[in-house]
């Protein structure tokens, strides 16, 4: 990439010409061709390459479609078997949900965020990377199970026994788990990021209240994937344990409760209709004020019905569950929590249409598709509340009636205004502009098609057609609902497939577009058409919400370095690190340059996924250890590292760089992997004391298996470390560092220490894992304590290396505050498991 | 109440969530209660709604009420001593807060009118 200039930050003077400080630039910044291309970690690629793959994944969700369609347009039809039937079904809910929505829109919120809030890139590009690889991956297993015929069949939810290996023998529930898994890191990592993005590197003097909507709506998006995610892993991991080792989760006879896997995967399953709907809200929320030619009505309150979402969203999960046996007053307190999300999804209703009522909207292409939003996504929503009343739950479950309303809710909700966000920033991505007459027969026939097919099925729900049923007799009065859908299903498709024709065409027949092309009022139109691989050559101080509107003249001033960070010669990739309330400068972020470690890694995660479905487990252990190792070694071209930031000069009056503080974004990184992994950790409390209170087999020994004295002693270790590692960090905040490397060490030894007494108390338990699912997941608590120990010492031991290397010290003493985290969380969740595991059995008993 | 209202710095963004947080403590509080009071102690179902898991739960729901309306009155006088960024802080706090107060009755009612484990 580049070569490190000592020199320090130059200012006032010293600032280049424009194409001067391209070039520079360009030089530290640019993507490279060929094969090094796989290194790229730049946002700006990445999200391209996110929503391209997202689009190739729609088109085989759609296919599969299409196939459902053909199946159901006449009665008796034997176009495919009832098995290829149920592949077809299952691959396109999971297709669509984890393969299609998610990553698109992730792609987009990591293509936009650092150009809407003013910043170079996102602060953990290589985690970018990652996420993208994995996702690929990922996605190329579960699909190469179509090709395979070994497809998932049990439903996209995956409900057990149907899923588990008595019902569902094949490998096709181990391509969704293990599948669907490897996917959640790529959303999972990308959460991450975008959260601490949006927080620490808004540029300057972008403020909470200043901040553009769309990233208040990826913000809460971010931080539901966070938090939603885990509990759908946590179950993977369980059901798969279930599957390849026995282990009795979710099976009766052993303990086990299968309703355990609904609670489980709606946990994840109803937030995640929010987390589809959230950014599309976004887009809708940037676009309607801007073709309105107004500032949007009420931001406070969009703010307020964003939050109020995101929070709501996770009370609603068991009315998905509501005709499995629950008594009625839970029932009741879920009905009410459903109608409650109305609220604020209907005050963002009514905040587009003031701001349309008081603006002068141009109905451009991108409005047309805002406008077939509006009207598609209340009517679904409307099917909402009424599916929230009980009675009525009851007598439409597991029919078509539902599957039309999901429709009406995802499509209206997220489809629409994806593609209204993708017409709208099309010139962005590539300086030209749409056909109009293509997009508008797109529109239409998207919209009666979707229409003719969903409004239909609603009707085919209320005559009793069941979901998920392969054929039908004719002579049900369904026949002809079925037929029109089926049709309309088609007219749909050729709406899709003109708007897909005009994006692919316009990038070689359509008009250059003129700057701005739309007046908008936000950063990302700031960037020259289509965007440099920095965004921006200096940085803007922002003042007012619409920065382009209050100074049109930004673009140019910031093209010409007038602004801050507009200097190359130090060769590091850098932009600010702001506060995350006022906006206020901290620190100059400086961030990794391409890498092929995040390629590596996901490479060896993948080996790991094929290897489980294989079954060659040797061969997975091998392929953990060797993710691991390129985990390791990526995090070791880290701060002071020769690939990082060996020099730390930087102008009079500059910060300093983020790796010699103490409040880098690797600390909110941290944090926030945490707030995930403490979900995951929660979902597993919440499934032991489910199976204790619930399981209708729940079988409890009179005496706990486990050895108090030896858990106590593994947590008195644990302490230890976590007492000594604190006292180093507050040394190293004070500026002392004798002895770091020796009390890295020392810390590190403790925690081997506290995984080998935890590994002792396991295999002296004699736990008889796959015969009662009490001992399984006493397993699983105590292998997760193991796994946080031992690589809580591992980061330890590193960091005892970085300080001999001279990484880390007095200098760079960033590193270990961020590794002290892991231990804290360490230290909470031990002794949490020692008291549910251990401590509360021989209290209170079985 | 000043110096507890300066203590909570109710302009701070933290207050977005505190109170829908509270609101998923509370619900999670009831639903897993109720399970729990219905699998170790369920009570007669001929005595309706008149039992010791409605009278807990409401309870419970009544002084998650009383906080959360105190949290909102709280913000709402916050926000009128300050502008900008802090005004703005405090009021969608106290929306927040109010929502969730409601939130809280809404989601109650059924406890004084549906028996429990039934």
């Amino acid at each position: 990439m580049t070569t490190i200039n000592r020199e320090a930050t130059p200012q006032g003077d010293d600032i280049k010409g424009p194409n001067q400080l391209h070039n520079d630039l360009h030089d530290i910044w640019g993507n490279p061709r060929g094969l090094k291309a796989l290194t790229i970690v730049n946002h700006t690629a990445l999200g391209l390459r996110f929503m391209v793959t997202g689009m190739v994944f729609f088109l085989i969700g759609g296919l599969l479609a299409m196939l459902v369609r053909t199946q159901l347009a006449l009665p008796d039809q034997d176009f495919m078997s009832p098995d290829i039937y149920n592949q077809v079904t299952t691959m396109h809910g999971t297709v669509m949900m984890f393969l299609f929505a998610i990553p698109m829109l992730e792609g987009l919120a990591i293509y936009m965020i650092p150009k809407m809030i003013g910043a170079r890139d996102l602060v953990c590009p290589r985690l970018t990377s990652l996420g993208y690889w994995c996702y690929l991956f990922g996605g190329i297993i579960l699909s190469f199970s179509l090709v395979l015929e070994m497809a998932p069949d049990s439903g996209w939810f995956m409900y057990t026994p149907l899923s588990s290996s008595e019902y569902s023998p094949g490998l096709g529930s181990d391509f969704w788990l293990l599948g669907i898994t490897f996917v959640e890191i790529s959303a999972l990592s990308a959460g991450v990021e975008l959260v601490v993005s949006i927080l620490r590197t808004r540029t300057q003097g972008m403020a909470l209240h200043k901040m553009p909507l769309f990233a208040w709506y990826i913000l809460a998006m971010a931080l539901m994937i966070v938090v939603g995610f885990p509990p759908l892993i946590l179950g993977s991991v369980l059901l798969e344990l279930e599957r390849a080792a026995g282990m009795p989760f979710f099976e009766v006879a052993g303990g086990g409760d299968p309703i355990l896997w609904q609670h489980l995967f709606w946990l994840f399953g109803h937030p995640e209709v929010y987390i589809i709907f959230l950014p599309a809200a976004g887009i809708v929320s940037t676009l309607i004020p801007v073709f309105a030619g107004r500032p949007i009505v009420g931001y406070g309150w969009a703010v307020f019905a964003i939050i109020v979402t995101g929070f709501i969203s996770f009370g609603l999960w068991v009315h998905h569950m509501f005709t499995i046996g629950i008594p009625q007053l839970a029932q009741a307190f879920f009905s009410a929590a459903s109608m409650l999300v109305a609220v604020p999804t209907a005050i963002q209703v009514f905040v587009w249409l003031a701001t349309l009522w008081l603006g002068k909207p141009k109905m451009k292409l991108p409005m047309l598709w805002i406008m077939g939003f509006l009207i598609i996504f209340v009517c679904g929503g409307l099917t909402g509340v009424m599916l929230a009343l009980v009675p009525f739950n009851w007598q439409v479950h597991d029919t078509h009636f539902v599957v039309a309303h999901m429709h009406y809710v995802l499509v209206g909700g997220m489809f629409f205004p994806l593609i209204a966000g993708l017409y709208y920033w099309l010139p962005l991505f590539s300086g030209r502009m749409p056909s109009e007459t293509l997009g508008k027969w797109g529109f239409w026939l998207t919209f009666l098609g979707f229409n003719g097919t969903f409004l239909i099925m609603h009707w085919t729900g209320l005559l009793g057609m069941p979901r998920r049923v392969y054929s039908y007799e004719t002579g049900m009065g369904w026949d002809i609902f079925n037929l029109l859908s089926s049709m309309s299903s088609f007219i749909m498709s050729a709406g899709i497939a003109m708007v897909l024709l005009d994006f692919a065409l316009h990038f070689r027949f359509g008009k250059p577009a003129k700057h701005n092309p739309w007046n908008a009022d936000t950063l990302e139109w700031a960037n020259s058409m289509p965007p440099s691989a920095y965004n921006f050559v200096s940085l803007p101080k922002i003042e007012t919400r619409h920065p382009l509107w209050d100074n049109p003249d930004l673009p140019r001033t910031m093209a010409e370095g007038q602004h801050s960070l507009a200097v190359a010669t130090h060769g590091r990739r850098e932009m600010w690190g702001t506060d995350p309330l006022t906006g206020k400068v901290r620190e100059i972020i400086h961030l990794p340059g391409n890498s092929w470690w995040p390629l590596f890694a996901a490479m060896a995660l993948a080996v790991v996924c094929i290897s489980l479905l294989t079954r060659l487990y040797p061969l997975a252990g091998i392929a953990v250890v060797i993710a691991g190792l390129f985990l390791l070694r990526w995090s070791w071209e880290n701060g002071a590292h020769p690939k990082a930031a060996p020099d730390a000069e930087v102008a009079p009056g500059d910060p300093p760089l983020h790796s010699r503080t103490m409040d880098g974004p690797g600390l909110w990184a941290m944090s926030i992997t945490l707030l995930a992994n403490g979900s995951f950790f929660l979902s597993y409390l919440f499934g032991w004391f489910y199976l204790w209170t619930v399981s209708p087999e729940w079988r409890m020994p009179e005496t706990s298996p486990l050895s108090l004295v030896g858990l106590i002693l593994a947590g008195v270790a644990l302490t230890a470390g976590v007492v000594i590692l604190e006292k180093r960090v507050r040394g190293l905040r004070q500026g002392k560092d004798t002895g770091l490397a020796i009390g890295m060490y020392c810390i590190s030894a403790l925690g081997f220490v506290q995984v080998a007494i935890t590994l002792w108390v396991l295999l002296s338990a004699d736990l008889a894992v796959t015969e009662t699912s009490h001992d399984a997941i006493i397993m699983v608590g105590l292998a997760y304590a193991l796994l946080h120990g031992g690589l809580g010492a591992v980061l330890t031991l590193l960091q005892g290396l970085r300080v001999g290397y001279g990484f880390v010290g007095a200098h760079a003493p960033f590193e270990p505050a961020v590794v002290a985290q892991w231990w804290r969380y360490n230290l909470v969740t031990f002794w949490i498991l020692v008291g549910a595991l251990a401590v509360l059995p021989r209290v209170i008993g079985s | 109440m000043s110096m507890t209202m300066q203590r909570l710095h109710l302009t701070h963004p933290l207050h977005f969530v505190i109170g829908l947080t509270l609101w998923c403590i509370w619900f999670v509080a009831v639903y897993g209660g109720h399970a729990v009071a219905c699998s170790v102690a369920p009570p007669a179902p001929e005595q309706g709604v008149f039992t010791l898991v409605n009278a807990m739960l409401l309870v419970v729901s009544i002084a998650a009420i009383a906080l959360l309306a105190a949290l909102t009155v709280s913000c709402c006088r916050m926000a009128k001593r300050h502008e900008g960024r802090l005004r703005f802080n405090a009021t969608v706090s106290a929306g927040l807060y109010l929502f969730s107060t409601l939130g809280v009755v809404f989601a109650a009612m059924p406890i004084m009118g549906i028996p429990p484990c039934l």
